[in-house]
């Protein structure tokens, strides 16, 4: 794409990002005229917005101390410092360097070996190595898609009123965690999610994860009781652009669907050339007709030699053919309530129209379930292995453009794609053919996109450093927070596109900087200027997340079991509500003991070690997390039974260390917490283990019990305590 | 002035803890005990005295969230009874395909002061005298998230404390074993909008009915049950929960030593705990409705089978404000009526029609009603046009919210949307105003009441927000 080409395309997205300027609403209400001229202003003044501009490699600036830089991160938040009269902290204590990489890039503290083996090398590429190390564990791929899922607003239902299953959902979450591990291109990474299904493939093993990977357009939250057919195929699309918009670009297209101050009809065109291209993409997520899903919709049968996992064991001929069976009898049934109602009409008795109407419902509903779980398998009784995502309608159509976005107010039809959207009125680009989603695709993941690469590398250190460059990761547009160091999200940006778009070296550039070595200490003078770190003079403490938190207990505990996890229950459920209340009431009572980016996300149904500490709405784009700390985080560790359990698991594993008890308790809170005790949490826990007390039955019982008790407790105050569910 | 440093206000409990760190020997549970509620008269939770005499001292908040349809419930528009059918006006900007859509519910005057309300709310009508009914509210944006952060905060655009984290950074709260701010039923991913942002973490709500599954508020009428989760331990009693909580503490106080002395998260987490293990003991209490009276549970709608989560609800709001806390807000949902308004908006309605009123009848006869302040209302209103076969959209700039108690006039209607209900024409109270004029029932000057941060006060009202004196009896 020529630059020139590109200017086009900025101008229009000024054109869709400028809708939120409150100056237009003033300019409404003078008519037209006053509007288009004021919209003319806007877009000049839009142009010169700072994302609209493609990033240029900046002037690294010069620094007075030349010792503190490790490299280009660190001149260019120096420098800034330095002019601001403040002083970096000193670097943190290696243990706190070593767990603060080991959560960062893996979701998971260090391990004891690990914190010897980094203490004892006293190299300068100490660090490196722990990087390369980390960088190159699978757990890494695991933290890191759980970021990209937050983003991607992943969830294994269709959430909203009627919350039917995704089973298929898992196949997306996997393919990040792959995309991650790999290492994949992000803007490889960007394309397969839109368009994967058009792009070239390599074989079917490939294309199969091509196609997965648009599992993102799918996944959304649905209304499957819309009545309204038209509705929901606006509200769908509606939802597509958000997605894409808000997580690749971080601008809210989406509001320009049904903001309440007049349109410049430019925009309006704009926003429905888009939503021509999604209009003219068939999206398939597979939930069967239902009571309350008048959508049903299939699924994507991915090509055979994909050598992709199922989440089902194959059935054996008994299971299948009773499969079979139920349909039939279902189909039976159905017919013959459908025949008794028609004939009942016939001779004019209907005795409760509503009831009859829901007998019906309620027989074909009950065979499209049926149908459904059978048709997860092959007649061999082998699992199909199916997938959500998107194809290309076979006859592309073009939106009208609605009034309002109201379904009932179309008006002129407005030709989809890059044409009004993207380019300036004198460039008209065609779609070649289909939907236009490649071209789209292609524009997204682009160098000469303004927005991509900076979007992204925000979200990177907004993860690492606790702070965005821009603490708005999900809108860049006018109304989005300004960059606190511009010049250094343009260089982000620049390297990564060449560094070929590599997430690993753009983590490995910013963990390795000296800035992120920072302690986060406390400083009275730096305060006074920057309380806010806004010049990163120190590390910020961080709240763990959810995940995180969870994992590091499992670890800790011993109890974590680190193998992936084939599918998820939402894959084994039936496909009914039924099926769906059963899943949600287990999920609350069983313990699991994988990973928690593999527990099964239903939407509105959180897994509540995750809802107690913020896991973000799966319905909505979340490139950043709430961090709180209150009571209720305090009564699930101090009371839930889950939680006493990992206490004793992880008790178990410490009382079967080979040293004294003194020396077990001491190494405990280095296995939660990373670190050796102070002189002020050993004289604690002295006075724990002197004044424990210990109900008089136990006491009875003897000394031994009561010693592993207070050892049970003493393992949960560690998981309670400030230090573990945070980074230093 | 209620703008504290926090510093300050953090600054002893930090010495105790630090000083406790150290190791003047491990102090008896009783001890503990003590100290600890002799913290709690020097917190950051203490009443606090407010800038003059309050007339309220506690608020309930009932939040319909998705935007109750005003021009159905409060407010009458004989007119656009009159004109349904036709097109919809020009500021409607629905290029005359919408057409005007009536009240399928017949308004009446009610009380002795003939305020106008609809048959969806029967029961509370009966209270038409002690309502405060504001027909002029008016917010920013049309779109739910933003406009329910607006509601609560003051601005969608930024993260900001909530509106309970402002009355008891203001206030304080009476009952140290009780968090001073609940939420009953919050919906999912409302966070920011029960958030202390820059103020304190001690001054977010805490979620009642929300863990296992935060917020079905939005999705499911009713929502989850009224019960804190994980209130009690199945491993220790309560003395040896106090040793081991003790531990956590030294733990946590030698942690803040290691980072200098401050750090936010980390004292966060420490008033948090001390918190939590007070509210398991009074929480228990509060929660118990079984020495509730039957007429008590049958005026609240008890057991009834529309009424009886939203019952239990409003009663768990009576029983908090009698033990002492601040601000409750009890969220119902879903009133975002975009199809089957005839039968989705009655249904609703019935939800809370006879719970709230049995609230106002029970606050009165208990002599709480004149310090506490009941508010009703969503996040904005809805269109008098309709929208598809039997709805309507949403309407920002002009919406009804009624008060009752807590220092305002009854029976009296404020300001006014123009012929139809689209937009607030006469004293016009925008999200700010209200704000304002809530916080000076309390007893807090809006523009006193600040907190630093990033170098500059920062207020519930930013720099706008007038209050309504035409509605303080």
């Amino acid at each position: 794409m020529t630059h020139q080409r590109w200017f086009g395309l900025t101008r229009a997205w000024i054109a869709v990002v400028a809708l939120v300027l409150p100056t237009l609403r003033s300019a409404a209400a003078e008519g037209p005229q006053a509007r288009a001229d004021s919209w003319q202003a806007d877009l000049e003044a839009g142009r010169h917005h700072w994302a609209f501009n493609k990033p240029v490699a900046p002037q690294v600036p010069p620094v007075h101390d030349t010792a503190w830089p490790l490299g280009d991160i660190d001149r260019f938040l120096l420098a800034e410092m330095e002019r601001a009269g403040v002083q970096p902290v000193a670097d943190s204590s290696r243990e706190a360097l070593l767990r603060r990489l080991s959560f960062d890039l893996t979701g998971l503290p260090p391990e004891s070996g690990e914190i010897r083996d980094f203490l004892a090398d006293s190299s300068a590429a100490a660090v490196d190595r722990v990087v390369d190390r980390l960088l190159a564990s699978p757990r890494f791929g695991e933290r890191w898609a759980r970021h990209w899922l937050d983003v991607a607003r992943y969830a294994e239902s269709s959430g909203k009123e009627t919350n039917l299953p995704f089973p298929h959902a898992w196949r997306y979450r996997d393919w990040v965690i792959e995309a991650f591990n790999d290492d994949m291109p992000y803007d490889d990474f960007l394309k397969a999610q839109i368009a994967g299904d058009l792009l070239k493939h390599s074989g079917p093993a490939d294309q199969a994860r091509k196609i997965v990977a648009t599992g993102f357009l799918a996944l959304g939250p649905k209304g499957l009781n819309e009545r309204d057919r038209r509705q929901f195929q606006m509200d769908l699309v509606d939802e597509q652009i958000d997605v894409v918009s808000q997580s690749m670009l971080g601008l809210t297209l989406a509001c320009a669907r049904c903001h309440d101050h007049a349109f410049d009809p430019v925009t309006q065109r704009d926003y429905h050339a888009l939503a021509g291209i999604f209009m003219s993409t068939e999206t398939l997520y597979g939930t069967g007709a239902q009571l309350q899903n008048v959508h049903p919709s299939t699924l994507i049968e991915l090509p055979s030699g994909a050598g992709l996992p199922s989440a089902l064991a194959p059935l054996s001929a008994e299971e299948h053919a009773r499969l079979e069976r139920q349909v039939d009898d279902l189909a039976e049934n159905a017919q013959a309530v459908i025949r008794e109602a028609a004939a009942a009409r016939a001779e004019g008795k209907e005795p409760n129209g509503t009831a009859t109407f829901l007998r019906v419902q309620g027989a074909r509903a009950r065979l499209s379930s049926a149908r459904s779980d059978r048709d997860q398998f092959h007649e061999d009784g082998s699992p199909r292995a199916l997938a959500m995502g998107v194809l290309d309608r076979p006859q592309a159509v073009d939106s009208p453009l609605l009034q309002r976005g109201d379904v009932d107010q179309p008006g002129e039809t407005v030709p989809r794609g890059l044409v009004e959207v993207l380019c300036a009125p004198d460039e008209p680009t065609k779609i070649a053919e289909g939907s236009g989603r490649l071209d789209l695709a292609f524009w997204i993941a682009s160098r000469d996109n303004p927005l991509a690469a900076r979007v992204m590398v925000n979200r990177v250190w907004l993860k690492l450093m606790g702070e965005g460059i821009v603490s708005t990761p999900d809108n860049f547009g006018i109304m989005g927070a300004e960059p606190s160091h511009p010049s250094l999200l343009d260089h982000l940006a620049v390297v990564f596109m060449e560094d070929g778009w590599s997430v690993k070296q753009l983590v490995r550039r910013i963990v390795t900087s000296r800035a992120y070595r920072l302690a986060a200490v406390h400083d009275d003078a730096n305060h006074a200027i920057d309380p806010d770190n806004r010049l990163r003079w120190r590390m910020d403490q961080r709240r763990l997340d959810a995940e995180a938190i969870r994992d590091a207990m499992l670890a800790v505990a011993g109890t974590l079991d680190v193998s992936p996890v084939p599918g998820s229950p939402v894959a084994r459920v039936r496909e009914d509500r039924q099926g769906m209340a059963r899943l949600v009431a287990s999920l609350r009572q069983e313990p699991a003991f994988c990973r928690s980016v593999y527990l099964p996300i239903v939407r509105d149904q959180l897994p509540e070690f995750l809802a107690v500490f913020d896991f973000p709405d799966s319905s909505l784009v979340s490139g950043r997390r709430d961090a709180t700390n209150v009571p209720a985080q305090g009564l699930f560790l101090l009371n839930h039974p889950h939680v006493v359990a990992l206490a004793r698991s992880f008790a178990q594993r410490v009382a079967a260390l080979p040293d004294g008890p003194e020396d077990r308790w001491c190494q405990a809170f280095e296995m939660a917490l990373g670190r050796r005790p102070g002189p002020g949490d050993i004289a604690a826990i002295h006075a724990f283990r002197a004044d424990v007390p210990a109900p008089s039955a136990e006491r009875a019982n003897g000394a031994a019990q009561a010693e592993s008790r207070a050892l049970v407790a003493y393992c949960q105050a560690l998981f309670a305590t400030a230090e573990f569910r945070h980074i230093h | 002035m209620a703008s504290v440093d926090r510093a300050t206000t953090l600054g002893p409990r930090r010495a105790f803890l630090t000083h406790a760190a150290n190791g003047f020997g491990l102090l008896a549970y009783s001890a503990l005990a003590a100290e600890a509620s002799e913290r709690a008269t020097t917190g950051p939770l203490v009443p606090k005295p407010p800038h003059f005499p309050a007339r309220a001292k506690r608020v309930i908040f009932l939040c319909m969230q998705g935007g109750p349809s005003h021009v159905d419930t409060f407010d009458h528009k004989p007119r656009l009874i009159a004109d349904a059918g036709q097109p919809a006006p020009a500021a409607a900007r629905r290029g005359g395909r919408a057409t005007l859509v009536a009240p399928a519910w017949k308004f009446s005057q009610r009380g002795q002061s003939g305020l106008w309300v609809s048959s969806l709310f029967d029961e509370v009508a009966r209270h038409a005298d002690k309502l405060c009914v504001i027909n002029s509210m008016a917010t920013d944006l049309p779109a739910h998230p933003q406009a329910f952060a607006q509601l609560h905060t003051g601005t969608a655009q930024f993260i900001r404390p909530s509106l309970g984290a402002w009355t008891l950074y203001g206030l304080g709260t009476e009952n140290q074993n009780l968090p001073g701010f609940i939420v009953i039923n919050p919906p999912i991913a409302a966070a920011r909008a029960f958030g202390s942002a820059f103020l304190p973490a001690v001054y977010q709500a805490t979620r009642v009915g929300g863990a296992p599954r935060p917020g079905l508020a939005g999705r499911r009428p009713g929502g989850g049950d009224a019960t804190i989760a994980n209130i009690a331990s199945p491993f220790l009693d309560r003395a040896a929960q106090r040793t081991q909580l003790d531990l956590v503490q030294r733990f946590n106080a030698s942690r803040l030593e290691l980072d200098g002395g401050t750090s936010p998260d980390t004292e966060g987490v420490i008033e948090s705990y001390e918190l939590a293990f007070r509210m398991q003991d009074e929480v228990p209490k509060v929660m118990d409705t079984s020495g509730e009276a039957v007429e008590t549970l049958e005026r609240y709608g008890v057991g009834g089978d529309d009424t009886d989560a939203f019952g239990r609800q409003c009663l768990m709001a009576r029983r908090l404000v009698e033990a002492g806390v601040r601000f409750v807000q009890v969220t119902h949902g879903n009133w975002d009526h975009h199809f089957n308004l005839g039968t989705a908006l009655a249904n609703t309605a019935r939800q809370v029609d006879r719970p709230i009123a049995g609230l106002l009848a029970d606050l009165a006869d208990r002599g709480l009603l004149d310090e506490t302040l009941v508010i009703w209302g969503g996040e904005f209103g809805r269109t008098p046009h309709g929208q598809g076969a039997d709805g309507r959209d949403h309407n920002n700039k002009g919406f009804t919210l009624w008060m009752a108690g807590g220092g305002v006039k009854g029976g009296m209607v404020h300001g006014a949307t123009d012929d139809y209900g689209y937009e607030a024409v006469d004293k016009r109270m925008h999200i700010h105003d209200w704000h304002a004029t809530l916080l000076h029932l309390l007893g807090l000057d809006h523009e006193r009441l600040t907190y630093r941060y990033a170098g500059r006060d920062f207020r519930l009202t930013d720099v706008h927000g007038t209050v309504a004196r035409e509605i303080i009896a």
